[in-house]
């Protein structure tokens, strides 16, 4: 049964979705056109923390072209509160109310919904709707929204904290006392979005005649949209059908329910119009979910041949206002406490986090975790205790990296690391990027006066979790498994569907290629049908790196009884042994002979033609077969990054003149775009390190409104990349396949940071490091150690070429006699 | 992000784009690349009651020389500046300041009577023009004017226009022999808007020393400057490593940034110096190689 011809997994299979991506084919939602449609433009907040006195919509629902105005006084009763759930023993669940109620708790929180003919006169509207506000004190610094008298982001909470949860194993402070170097800091990284190319967008139609509501949305998760609209919306699943067409990247930020979602839902079948909604890029950086924004205090201890002894951290989670659904406000930062230890052996380890609601757009997942600010924390702290000791970064990483012979090793907080190539990828990582000449390299250019610095990183991710480890307990949801439906029709076409959803990362062509090989098609018969949650009866979608290791699984699994079923119909077919049958091509044969049957014609004999099959045959095999796949743990992706970097030590400039990857995702399944995921997760992390933050004034209003602000970079500013796989088999899953979908993020910003220190003597703890931070840590600018930027009011500069804190595409803003809004 | 209703008017002369400006007086904008201004009306910054289109009015692009000066057409497009043979020639520090101008798609539609008028206090054609003593070509209700280029800028995208008045082109003087340049700046990435930057010339005399310096400086202030110290300063000066230094903090303490945020004021003044050292630095490098080329002998 072996198949001898050169696999299709690990092929490097030109990508079969690009021909219509990139030539401007796809279809996104806001590409959908349906008659009779109304457009929806947000009257969003512009207060941070504020009571509604009164909403006037009477001069909008007047103006040209508009159907209705709605605040959340006309939802009342449409649908079921909302409220991700949790069994963690501290956690506070918020409600997130559709449309905001008697209060907003964030500036950009939607307020009141205008629908109209257009978008065009849906904005001028919006411009109409007048809003008062009183304003409330605000606690938008984390740690001060911890404090028990802080003002109180929701009154039906007992505080601000969110969650609260410590991890620990052993005597993380007797270890610290008695290590011979300790070394701490206090490290944050920038609030950050992920900024996707294609906004979030939603349109609702509700067919009357079969009283059956479809929303068509940028989802990540449409099975979990569904899921959650048929709670809130009581709605059988057949009356419901949640499509996620082309979606232009995700990076975490659409694996959320949004309220966004939800209304149009409820509208459209309310006014039995199809009605839809498209960010726009400021809507966006306001209201899609954002993340990064941990305070982690910590400290490690080692002996004095840098062996780690101990390690301790405070977290504070500024994870803005409201719980996300259905992950909670807990799913970020309470991984950055759990994956804090990284790939070393650590002894003893204690680790606190709590999760602050602050006046700021919810947080929730983005391609990483929680991991990139752990492993920018543990990675300074090895790069500090290895220069206090005078030893190399290599080293000490060399003498912490769980070693070969240790797995399984359980880290400090349960997290199970199973057998991968931690050390290998240290050394792989090191040999590409040529690591003894550069240190070579670097003294010289030094004595020239260049700031040149290297900088590592290694870390470990838990990929395609199974239903053993729940993502956070309690949720709702199963994120364990994946199904998977294949079918041959009656033309001997092959068609797979997919719980799992794409938006542009190429699971199109892994998974047709997972499939073809399995099946024993050709890759051009296989169809991949994925992101419709009308076409199986469950799937969640894409997310946390599991979609090559859940739905390449159930591929497998799927195919594998497919196969078995097209080989007991060519059996009676061909007349021989099913043993003796062989499935390639795209095509059955007998071994030995010249035998052979198409798909095509198998298909047909299957199904059109009477008489070939006798009858208990044909209605046993049915060239259709559906499956689930459970890795019931998850599996472990580990890396290393080295960044070469040079510092303008007068302009404060950073440029990243190499970046190497090595990374184990197990077996590979398609190079090109397994290369691909490592440079897209480093091009955000290099954002992360050196450009990207969320900036919000002390009253919480976001002052990067929009890109000329919040700078992503370009492809000018991201370096050629050399990527490394190291294909350690993992057995713990059908495919032997590892994550990779995050892991670039996870591991850019520590190696930049690390880079940059390393260039510059100093110790980096706060990212990004733009050339005012660079300025401050090392320039005349040197005032107070660590002072964060202030940032003016905004100048003559870009701040304020388009005013960030116009808040509303509409809303007048009219405060009252309230008091001032106060200021921290 | 749609912008508010407006009005739309294609101007086919300038005296009928000027006549539509006089008409609304203050109510209408003028539309040509529409890099800056389409942006504000996306978010609602602007709320003109009529955009007049300048785009189709012939006569308006173009670089051509003419009695010892340079004469662009404030129509021309920033990628035409660009790859022009005769920028390039007499006015290579203008050729590298354009490239700095945001991005491709963005040089090819973005006008350089568009960045005059628009004035935005970190913009290079305005800091060029002032660099390069440009006549600033002006039409109104009233006939045309000229003014120079350091009268022309107000503060931060204010200029010395009339409501009911546009550019319509420039004319640079050109440099002397021996002229040598420098252009730095610093930007969060490629093609954005500047912290700060700085821009030089720099003309010897026999003997090596300097006959005219020129040094502007952009993004630090509220409209590009020229540093009249500076250039003072290195009047008649051998351009040696001191005096460009001394002109360089001259420039320092011309400027009056404001904190925002990707810089705070002190960055600001700090990079103004750096820059305009280096802007100085490459300026008399060049132009001792090209002294040295014309007398063929060693640079000075």
């Amino acid at each position: 049964m072996t198949n001898l011809r050169p696999g299709l997994i690990g092929a490097r299979v030109q990508r079969l979705e690009d021909p219509r991506l990139l030539a401007g084919r796809g279809c996104y939602v806001d590409d959908l056109r349906r008659t009779g449609a109304l457009h929806v433009a947000f009257c969003r907040s512009d207060e941070s923390h504020a009571r509604i006195l009164r909403i006037d919509t009477s001069e909008a629902a007047r103006a040209p072209g508009v159907a209705a105005v709605v605040t959340a006084a006309d939802l009342e009763g449409a649908c079921r509160p909302l409220r991700a759930t949790s069994r963690m023993p501290s956690y506070q669940a918020t409600e997130l109310p559709v449309l905001a109620g008697d209060k907003v708790r964030y500036a950009g929180e939607p307020v009141a919904a205008v629908l109209a003919e257009s978008r065009y006169l849906a904005e001028d509207a919006a411009e109409r709707v007048a809003i008062d506000y009183e304003p409330l004190p605000a606690a938008t610094d984390p740690e001060a929204a911890l404090a028990p008298d802080a003002p109180r982001l929701h009154e039906d909470l007992a505080s601000n904290v969110i969650v609260d949860r410590e991890f620990a194993r052993g005597d993380a402070e007797a270890a610290l006392a008695g290590a011979a170097v300790r070394v701490s800091g206090c490290f944050r990284m920038g609030r950050k979005t992920p900024a996707a190319i294609e906004n979030r967008g939603y349109l609702a139609e509700y067919d009357e005649g079969r009283r059956r509501l479809t929303l068509h949305s940028c989802t990540q998760v449409p099975g979990i949209v569904r899921d959650a609209l048929a709670e809130l919306l009581d709605l059988p699943g057949h009356r419901l059908r949640v499509v996620a067409p082309d979606v232009g990247g995700g990076f975490g930020a659409k694996v959320s329910l949004y309220r966004e979602e939800v209304l149009v839902s409820i509208l459209a079948r309310r006014l039995g119009r199809p009605v839809k909604w498209t960010s726009d890029r400021r809507e966006d950086l306001m209201s899609t979910t954002q993340a990064f924004d941990e305070v982690v205090r910590a400290e490690l201890g080692v002996d004095e041949d840098g062996a780690i002894l101990g390690l301790r951290a405070e977290i504070v989670g500024d994870v803005g206002a409201y719980s996300v659904y259905p992950w909670t406000a807990a799913v970020e930062p309470v991984q950055v406490a759990s994956f804090l230890s990284g790939p070393y052996r650590v002894p003893d380890y204690r680790g606190r986090v709590r999760a602050a609601a602050t006046p700021k757009p919810p947080t929730g997942a983005y391609r990483g975790v929680g991991r990139p600010p752990a492993v920018f924390a543990m990675e300074r702290l090895l790069d500090m205790a290895a220069r206090r000791l005078g030893m190399d970064p290599r080293d000490i990483r060399r003498r912490n990296l769980v070693r070969d012979g240790e797995f399984p090793y359980r880290a400090p907080s349960g997290l199970v690391w199973d057998r991968a190539a931690f050390t290998g990828c240290l050394e792989r990582a090191c040999e590409t990027i040529g690591y003894d000449e550069l240190r070579e390299m670097q003294a010289a250019a030094r004595a020239e006066g260049r700031r040149i610095g290297i900088g590592l990183a290694s870390y470990a991710e838990l990929t395609g979790v199974g239903s053993r480890i729940a993502v956070a307990p309690g949720m709702p949801i199963n994120t364990g498994t994946e199904s998977a439906a294949i079918r041959i029709d009656s033309t001997g076409a092959v068609t797979a569907t997919f719980g799992v959803s794409s938006q542009g990362q190429g699971i199109e062509t892994t998974l047709a290629q997972v499939v073809a090989e399995e099946l024993g098609a050709r890759l051009e018969d296989v169809e991949i049908v994925h992101g419709d949650s009308a076409a199986l009866s469950h799937g969640t979608g894409t997310y946390a790196s599991r979609s090559a290791i859940q739905a390449g699984g159930a591929a497998i699994v799927c195919a594998r009884s497919l196969r078995e079923k097209v080989i007991e119909a060519a059996s009676h077919l061909l007349e021989s042994a099913p043993a003796d049958i062989e499935v390639t091509g795209g095509a059955v044969s007998v071994a030995g002979t010249d035998r052979r049957m198409s798909f095509r014609e198998l298909a047909r004999a299957v199904y059109t033609e009477m008489g070939r099959l006798p009858r208990e045959v044909r209605e046993r095999v049915d060239l259709e077969a559906t499956g689930v796949y459970d890795p019931f743990w998850g599996t472990t992706s580990p890396a290393t990054h080295a960044a070469l970097v040079e510092v303008d030590p007068e302009t404060f400039e950073v440029e990243v003149l190499r970046y190497v990857v090595a990374e184990d995702c197990g077996r590979v399944i398609n190079p090109l775009i397994a290369d691909g995921q490592v440079h897209g997760g480093v091009a955000q992390g290099i954002g992360a390190a050196l450009f990207e933050e969320m900036v919000h004034d002390p009253s919480g209003q976001l002052l990067t409104a929009s890109f000329v602000d919040y700078v992503v970079p370009s492809a000018a500013e991201i370096p050629s990349m050399e990527v490394e796989h190291l294909e350690t088999s993992a057995e713990n899953n059908v495919g032997g396949f590892r994550g990779i979908g995050e892991g670039g993020t996870i591991g850019a910003p520590a190696a930049v940071a690390n880079a940059i220190a390393d260039a510059l003597g100093v110790e980096i703890e706060e990212l990004p490091a733009t050339p005012e931070r660079l300025f401050r840590l090392i320039g005349p600018g040197r005032r107070a150690a660590g002072a964060r930027m202030e940032t003016g009011p905004g100048g003559r500069g870009r701040g304020n070429r388009f005013t960030a804190n116009q808040t509303n595409s509409g809303g007048r803003s009219e405060s009252g006699s309230g008091p001032t809004r106060q200021s921290k | 992000m749609k912008p508010p209703p407006f009005d739309y008017a294609r101007a086919d002369s300038v005296d009928e784009a000027v006549s539509l400006l006089a008409h609304h007086r203050g109510g209408a904008k003028l539309l040509a690349g529409g890099q800056s201004l389409v942006p504000m009306l996306n978010f609602r910054l602007l709320h003109p009651a009529l955009l007049v289109d300048v785009n189709r009015i012939s006569g308006l692009a173009g670089i051509e020389e003419r009695n010892g000066a340079l004469r662009i057409g404030a129509l021309t497009r920033h990628r035409q500046i660009e790859v022009s043979r005769a920028v390039g020639d007499h006015f290579p520090v203008l050729r590298t300041a354009v490239r700095h101008v945001a991005h491709l798609a963005i040089r090819n539609r973005g006008t350089l009577g568009g960045s005059l008028a628009h004035a935005d206090p970190a913009a290079e054609l305005p800091m060029m023009a002032l660099l390069l003593d440009a006549k600033i070509e002006i039409s109104g209700p009233n006939g045309p004017r000229r003014l120079e280029a350091r009268e022309f800028f107000r503060s931060a995208l204010t200029t010395a226009l009339d409501d009911a008045e546009m550019v319509t082109g420039v004319e640079l003087p050109l440099l002397p022999p021996a002229t040598g340049w420098g252009f730095e700046e610093v930007a969060r990435r490629a093609g954005d808007f500047a912290l700060a930057a700085a821009a030089a010339t720099l003309t010897l005399a026999a003997g090596g020393k300097v006959a005219e310096a020129r040094l502007a400086i952009m993004g630090a202030h509220e409209f590009p400057l020229r540093i009249a110290a500076a250039e003072a300063r290195l009047a008649g000066e051998a351009p040696c490593s001191g005096a460009l230094g001394a002109a360089a903090k001259a420039a320092r303490e011309a400027v009056e940034p404001d904190d925002d945020l990707h810089a705070s004021a002190d960055l600001r003044r700090h990079l103004v110096e750096v820059l305009a050292r280096r802007a100085l630095e490459s300026a008399a490098r060049r132009a001792r190689e090209l002294a040295a080329q014309v007398t063929g002998g060693r640079a000075p």
